[in-house]
């Protein structure tokens, strides 16, 4: 068995711990035995996408986010969406996941076209939202708790009929005002929290690989694992987070 | 000198001491006390004095006090805000215990190191002769944004002062083009021979030309995203340094680099006197400042040859028979730059990662799956691992990931129960600390030491 990862743009979108992601997915996959490499899209590169089965897809800056945009513009933009609607496992936090809305409107009314892939929309706001969060998954992405980091000032508004990925407990999530949280549409798994989220959340992380390896091998037994440390670290955080 | 600032300084004189006596180190109290007395005290305090203020993500403390040596060896009696307080209120209360009684600053030089954040409001009160920007590096992102966002803070503090000359790094595509538009004299400083590992960068924060966009290209790499930088599409590139180190020989000792300096056209033989490429390049900010403010080059020179630890950053003691070393670490770059120093060391060696998340440190630790934590965690030398700090369940994480198994790694809260345990250690230790947790481990070492049995890397 072997999946295949391909980080998106990791030279413009790698802002805080992304990398993280994907190391924790390659190594809870090795220590299962499944064989795992790890490729990238870089801006300016084309290739076929058809080739993989889990894509990562992290945070920038605006500046950064500006020159990917030209980039999307291109048939990677195309790629992408064939892959999202073939059913493809994505993992997309923070600027990467705004980019898969429709586009984002700034403070002062400018209008930037992003990817399209699912209905939902980012606006600029003034107050960054920062701080440790917690939300709870909703199916099909599981019930367990996800604890994380977020810090945005876009506010993410999901299309009608579009599933969050889970519902806030503390913290602010897409908006600060409808309570959910990220986005879940096909395969693809969208949220604002960096951490990076998945070493925390093992759980989360063993729900992206599975779905992968369900999609690809149509199974998706994975066996567990010694996760000690991965739950003290959620623990922690989710009983200091529920306490404030 | 107006009656209110007397009142202020006095005030903040008094409030600095009952903190003292009181046990607290308190900086930012007294300063704000004096701001309440007098909104002009700051102004008012630096009249008549020569400043000179460092700024920038990562070496502020190091050559600020390379340069307030250097200052002192020149003859010139030299304020330096040593505690760290680099905010508004803590500067603003450094310069207003300068006062004398009858309003008269009492050092005529100040060295001033100010956060990158704060720089706009401490150049809005005060006009620096010269002001040195280190380097900008993705820093405590939950506190300022973005580096994009800190870079255009720094610029608009400079803008506040158009007279200041500026000392740039040259290395950091980030820095170098901080003042592109303004009006500022600039002197530049950096290598000009490649150090350490090369080969494109997996993370950097200066991807792209901060001008058009395009992707920066490197011919020479020193450390992180510091090197011979050069864009491409739009032509701008490295400045050439007025002051640059030409020649630095392969093999160094691990305490002391020997080097080549060019200052304009003159070559020096120099000596500076901490490990760490990063040093280096605080060692030639302090030099650039010394030829900016027109002085001649020994004491500065001698300086950075003599250049000592400064508070948690490369400090050495002895616990038991066990050698430690403490290095701050704040951000992935410096974090993967004292691993880098900590494996090219020819010894085992065992380290301990104390990581929290007060608002000192920034409440977000993302930042340590960025760093090179791999490079030590899989080098043959390394022994025992610890983890440490609120967030030391994180830690360990990263540990895990990085190639540790699990009973390898110990988590241990109680900073005295740490050092006893590395007091039976074989290994040299590294503490690699983040600034609250510095703090605290060396008040504990500070005890266990008996507060002087420490010698000076």
């Amino acid at each position: 068995m072997t999946i295949r990862i391909c980080h998106l743009y990791p030279d413009a979108l790698n802002l805080y711990g992304d990398r993280g992601n994907v190391l924790c997915m390659q190594k809870r996959l090795l220590w299962r035995g499944i064989r795992c490499e790890v490729d990238s899209l870089k801006i300016g590169e084309t290739k076929s996408l058809s080739g993989y089965d889990i894509f990562f897809m992290g945070g920038g800056q605006d500046f950064e986010q500006e020159v990917l945009l030209r980039d999307l513009g291109s048939q990677n933009g195309q790629s992408i969406r064939t892959a999202i609607e073939d059913g493809k496992t994505f993992l997309c936090i923070c600027g990467g996941y705004q980019i898969l809305g429709t586009h984002y409107e700034t403070k002062e009314g400018r209008r930037c076209g992003f990817l399209g892939a699912i209905d939902l929309y980012t606006t600029g706001g003034d107050k960054r939202l920062i701080g440790n969060y917690a939300y709870r998954l909703e199916e099909p992405s599981g019930t367990e708790t996800v604890v994380g980091f977020e810090n945005h000032s876009g506010r993410t508004y999901l299309g009608k009929g579009v599933k969050p990925l889970g519902h806030v407990l503390k913290g602010f999530g897409n908006n600060g005002k409808d309570g959910t949280e990220g986005v879940r549409y096909k395969n693809v798994f969208g949220t604002y929290s960096h951490g990076p989220v998945l070493p925390k959340n093992p759980v989360l992380c063993d729900r992206i690989l599975s779905t992968a390896i369900h999609h690809k091998y149509g199974e998706e037994e994975l066996l567990p694992l010694e996760d000690a440390f991965e739950t003290a670290a959620h623990a922690k955080m989710l009983h200091r987070i529920c306490k404030s | 000198m107006v009656l209110k600032t007397i009142l202020a300084a006095g005030a903040c004189k008094i409030a600095r001491r009952v903190l003292h006596l009181t046990g607290r180190g308190g900086t930012t109290v007294p300063g704000r006390i004096a701001m309440a007395i007098d909104r002009d005290v700051l102004t008012a305090s630096a009249r008549g004095m020569h400043i000179v203020l460092v700024t920038g993500t990562n070496g502020k403390t190091t050559t600020s006090r390379m340069i307030e040596k250097g200052l002192s060896l020149a003859g010139e009696a030299c304020l330096l805000n040593r505690s760290g307080a680099n905010l508004l209120p803590g500067i603003t209360a450094e310069m207003a215990c300068n006062l004398s009684r009858m309003g008269k600053p009492r050092a005529d030089w100040a060295v001033v190191e100010c956060d990158e954040g704060a720089l706009h409001l401490v150049t809005a009160r005060i006009k620096p002769d010269v002001i040195i920007v280190t380097n900008l590096f993705r820093d405590q992102l939950d506190r300022y944004g973005e580096v994009m966002h800190t870079r255009e803070e720094i610029r608009e503090g400079i803008r506040l002062s158009p007279e200041s000359l500026l000392c740039l790094n040259a290395d950091c595509p980030l820095t170098a083009t901080a003042a592109e538009g303004l009006s500022n004299p600039v002197l530049y400083y950096g290598l000009d021979v490649p150090a350490g590992e090369q080969g494109e960068r997996e993370l950097s924060d200066a991807r792209y030309c901060m001008s058009c966009g395009g992707e920066l290209v490197y011919d020479a790499y020193t450390y992180a995203h510091l090197g011979a930088w050069r864009c491409p599409s739009c032509g701008r590139r490295r400045p050439r340094p007025d002051v640059a180190v030409i020649e630095l020989p392969e093999s160094q000792g691990s305490r002391t680099f020997h080097v080549t300096m060019r200052l304009g056209e003159q070559e020096h033989k120099a000596r500076v006197g901490l490990p760490a490429i990063y040093n280096l390049y605080n060692a030639l900010a302090a030099v650039c400042v010394g030829k900016a403010l027109g002085m001649p080059e020994k004491p500065f020179l001698d300086a950075v040859a003599s250049a000592e630890a400064a508070f948690g950053r490369m400090e050495s003691f002895t616990v038991g028979k066990c050698e430690i070393q403490v290095i701050l670490v704040k951000n992935p770059a410096g974090c993967s730059q004292a691993m880098a120093y900590i494996a090219g060391t020819d010894r085992a060696y065992g380290v301990a990662f104390c990581l929290n998340d007060k608002i000192a440190d920034g409440t977000d630790i993302s930042w340590i799956w960025d760093a090179d934590t791999e490079k030590i965690v899989c080098d043959s030398k390394r022994r025992s691992l610890w983890a440490a700090g609120t967030r030391a369940e994180d830690m360990q994480l990263r540990l895990k990931y990085a190639g540790a198994r699990e009973d390898e790694i110990h988590l241990e809260r109680d900073y005295g129960r740490l050092l006893e345990d590395m007091a039976n250690k074989e290994e040299r230790v590294f503490i690699l600390p983040n600034y609250t947790a510095m703090l605290e481990i060396r008040q504990v070492l500070a005890k266990k030491t008996g507060g002087e049995a420490f010698w000076k890397g």
